[in-house]
């Protein structure tokens, strides 16, 4: 051996091999970007894969139009660094239905702005297999995930009709109607995302780390002013706080943690401490018990 | 290695979201990755415990976060007013309304020196191909039997299963030892029981622990009320037990997922990951079904050129000549290369709820080729119990059978104990996809079984004049996978309608 191998270079290299995989077998992939931390590290094992080509495959953004301003800002110089083939999906329909995540519950909302788009997306293209960032240590429900994960005609999740995966061998035919997502960080942890962005000198979304930002205090979560579609409630202040956020969505359903951590290597020092899951920083997951199963069962990631 | 910081210290401190830390010292303790990685099964039934000792090694391992311990201090109690730890593994809420685990799940978790990867399998009888499939993921498997009751026939068949699927080193943690009266007699009978069952498989190592897994005896913690135990406790021989992937002594085998091109630097190189041994730039190597060789000019990764790639290492490799390698093929050394396999002797797992059917359109996938499969003829069925073999033609969910396969095309393969990864294949079903079987090769025939009179050769020059007459560079890789795919699928047509097929091989026409 040229080194010893750590768990890194074990993950990395397993990944590496679970996307050349699905190139291979799959006739029209895209990447499923969603420009936080684990899709940097999704998309920078992809550019491994392939290198020194470019990547196979478009990468392919669901907007809901209420991400971070600087989320969109990061997407699209990564884009334009990385030569990739951006598509961005909206639901143009929900906007002018005035869908949106004040008035609406959490699970409508994720449906109307998330779900539905990026099922209409991947139909509109043909795409039969699409790359997400999901893993396996992130819920219960998904800890039976497969790496290969198969969706019956409609995007639908059967946890009982998945497909049993043997040794490395990893089989893509598809059935009728079927798609896959594939999950190339199955076996990785929120650690190891982290360790890894610090370990390859990975840019990242400011957001994630620390600085003083508006924010206001709601329902027991601290929640960042990202732009004044975002009321003030009564009784509500309005406080720069040095905060910054373990995971990043739409920013009025994505609550802060206050940090002094404003590098990287602070963020990871605070993070591999941490004593919080992440998900509990996401307000859609604690909308109703077994929430991420049903939402997967519906086709959302 | 350094230490992480969050230790059992923690369990009782209040949540703190995100709290200040010295961040200069912190960092330079937690940034250094984990020197390995070890894969753990454990299997054994619902009713011994399984899921509560796994919650319990959670819980004790200390890297649970502190409201996955809330929901788990807030939720009901079980027996002794310890939490239920099973609630950390059974995740699907069907499950969860049930009571039983069916599916595998997995887990994470880290102590000092290494990544622990749990996977979590059904004891039922009735999902024994959930357990093969868990199981095949493993590099260790943890056999939970209850105290009480000792080693029962499925302990016996989960013994059989590891042993076919390639799981070297097993533990059984014989739980409930509170329910026995922590009895050293009861254990010392158990452990005699499962040295002269462990003995008739291929394991390298078979140990037996007394733990509980209720009140942690032996789990993390040394037991204070099984003195006279002085083995390792569950976690401390699993900690002691070798990393995964570091042994690159099997033969050289590199299975080609992909060519990768730069057109501007006049680049192009096989992806793949070394399954098996190791390579180093100089070396010569050979593609096994067209005997063409080339030496090997670069190892390229984008972190830059190695000069050695080792066992589960992803890479790059550039010959100094252009041999016309596609996907499927497997390149290794010439003092050891893998047999092109006409057919097979296999034993397998039947997964799929659809019965073994004769005339069923079959292929298989292999590390990285697809083949049709000509024949596939189910010889017996194994006893898992007595490990006898039954003659059998039929073969249905949950059985272990012992399979003839002739393929409809030679393709490069290994038998499992020579190279696991080049020795081991799922069945696919050509119509639905379905992952039917998954099996381990016990004997390669390089043989081309005598074609029939009323065999069809579906010929290269044939294919070439009409179906694939609109592939170009059928010489560069890309053009050859789609020609053989095309070939898979006119073979698998028309054996549905009951022709029997043989596709020629690149060996039959090539030099």
């Amino acid at each position: 051996m040229t080194a010893a191998i750590s768990h890194l270079d074990l993950l990395e290299a397993e990944s590496i091999h679970i996307f050349r995989e699905a190139a291979a077998q799959f006739r029209k992939p895209v990447l499923l970007y969603s420009i936080g931390k684990d899709s940097t590290v999704l998309l920078h094992l992809a550019r491994k894969a392939f290198w020194p080509g470019r990547l196979p495959f478009p990468v392919f953004h669901v907007d809901t139009t209420w991400k971070f301003r600087e989320m969109i800002a990061f997407r699209d110089k990564t884009v334009r660094d990385f030569d990739l083939d951006l598509i961005v999906e909206t639901n143009q329909d929900g906007i002018a239905k005035g869908v949106n995540p004040f008035d609406h519950s959490p699970s409508v909302y994720t449906e109307v702005m998330k779900t539905l788009p990026l099922k209409a997306g991947l139909d509109k293209y043909g795409f039969d297999a699409a790359f997400g960032g999901a893993r396996r240590d992130e819920e219960a429900s998904r800890a039976k995930e497969r790496v290969f994960s198969f969706r019956a005609e409609g995007h639908r999740w059967d946890p009982r009709r998945q497909r049993p995966e043997m040794w490395r061998l990893l089989n893509g035919r598809l059935g009728a109607g079927e798609s896959v997502r594939v999950f190339p960080l199955s076996n990785w942890t929120e650690r190891d995302v982290w360790r890894y962005i610090l370990r390859e000198k990975l840019d990242v979304v400011p957001l994630y780390m620390a600085a003083k930002r508006p924010t206001v205090v709601r329902n027991g979560q601290l929640l960042m002013l990202d732009d004044d579609r975002m009321k003030v409630q009564p009784g509500e202040v309005v406080t720069e706080r040095m905060i910054r956020f373990r995971t990043l969505g739409c920013y009025p359903l994505t609550a802060a943690v206050e940090s002094d951590a404003t590098d990287l290597e602070s963020v990871v020092a605070e993070t591999l401490g941490a004593r919080t899951s992440e998900r509990q920083g996401r307000l859609i997951d604690h909308d109703q018990a077994g929430a991420m199963e049903k939402k997967k069962q519906e086709g959302y990631f | 290695m350094t230490a992480q910081p969050a230790k059992k210290a923690a369990h009782t401190t209040a949540v703190v979201p995100a709290a200040a830390s010295p961040v200069s010292a912190v960092v330079a303790a937690v940034a250094p990755e984990l020197t390995g990685m070890i894969r753990v099964l454990t299997c054994g039934s619902v009713d011994d415990g399984k899921s509560t000792l796994i919650g319990r090694l959670l819980w004790d391992a200390t890297d649970l976060y502190d409201d996955q311990r809330e929901t788990l201090q807030k939720g009901k109690k079980v027996d002794g007013g310890n939490p239920d730890f099973s609630l950390l593994m059974d995740g699907l809420v069907a499950e969860r309304e049930q009571g039983i685990t069916i599916d595998i799940a997995w887990r994470y978790f880290d102590t000092e020196t290494r990544r622990f990867v749990v996977i979590d399998s059904p004891g039922h009888e009735q999902y024994t191909r959930n357990m093969a499939s868990g199981a095949s993921h493993a590099d260790v498997a943890i056999m939970l039997i209850d105290a009480r009751h000792g080693i029962k026939r499925q302990t016996r068949r989960h013994a059989a299963i590891l042993d076919l699927v390639g799981v070297k080193r097993v533990v059984l943690a014989v739980n409930k030892m509170d329910l026995a009266n922590w009895s050293e007699e009861r254990f010392r009978q158990i452990e005699a029981d499962f040295r002269s069952l462990s003995w008739r498989f291929g394991f390298w190592e078979a140990i037996a622990i007394p733990v509980s897994a209720v009140s942690g005896d032996n789990v993390a913690e040394p037991s204070k009320q099984m003195p006279w135990y002085t083995g390792p406790t569950l976690l401390a021989h699993l900690e002691s037990l070798p990393s995964r992937v570091t042994d690159s002594a099997g033969p050289f085998r590199f299975p080609v997922q992909t060519v990768l091109r730069d057109i501007r630097n006049d680049f192009r190189a096989l992806a793949g990951t070394v399954s098996s041994g190791s390579v180093r730039v100089g070396e010569t190597l050979v593609d096994a079904l067209s005997k063409r060789s080339a030496k090997v000019l670069r190892i390229a990764t984008m972190d830059g050129d190695l000069t050695e790639a080792g066992t589960g290492q992803a890479v790059a490799i550039q010959l100094d000549t252009d041999l016309d390698v596609a996907r499927g093929a497997v390149m290794s050394k010439a003092d050891n290369t893998p047999a092109i396999a006409r057919s097979l002797e296999t034993k397998l797992v039947w997964l799929n709820e659809t019965p073994y059917d004769p005339r069923g359109a079959y292929l298989l996938r292999t590390a990285t080729d697809l083949i049709p499969v000509s024949n596939l003829e189910i010889r017996a069925l194994l006893d898992l119990e007595t490990l006898a073999s039954n003659p059998s033609s039929v073969c249905g969910v949950n059985d272990i059978a012992l399979a003839h396969i002739a393929l409809g095309r030679g393709a490069a393969i290994d038998t499992f104990a020579d190279a696991p990864e080049t020795g081991s294949f799922m069945l696919v079903d050509a119509v639905t996809g379905a992952s039917i079987a998954g099996g381990v090769v016990t004997e390669v025939s390089a043989a081309v079984a005598k074609a029939g009179a009323d065999t069809f050769i579906l010929t290269r020059a044939m294919l070439e004049r009409g179906l694939c007459s609109d592939l170009r560079n059928l010489s560069s890789g890309d053009g050859e996978a789609e020609f053989r795919r095309r070939a898979n699928e006119v073979a698998l047509i028309l054996r549905g309608a009951g022709v029997a097929v043989e596709i020629e091989s690149p060996q039959d026409y090539s030099i």
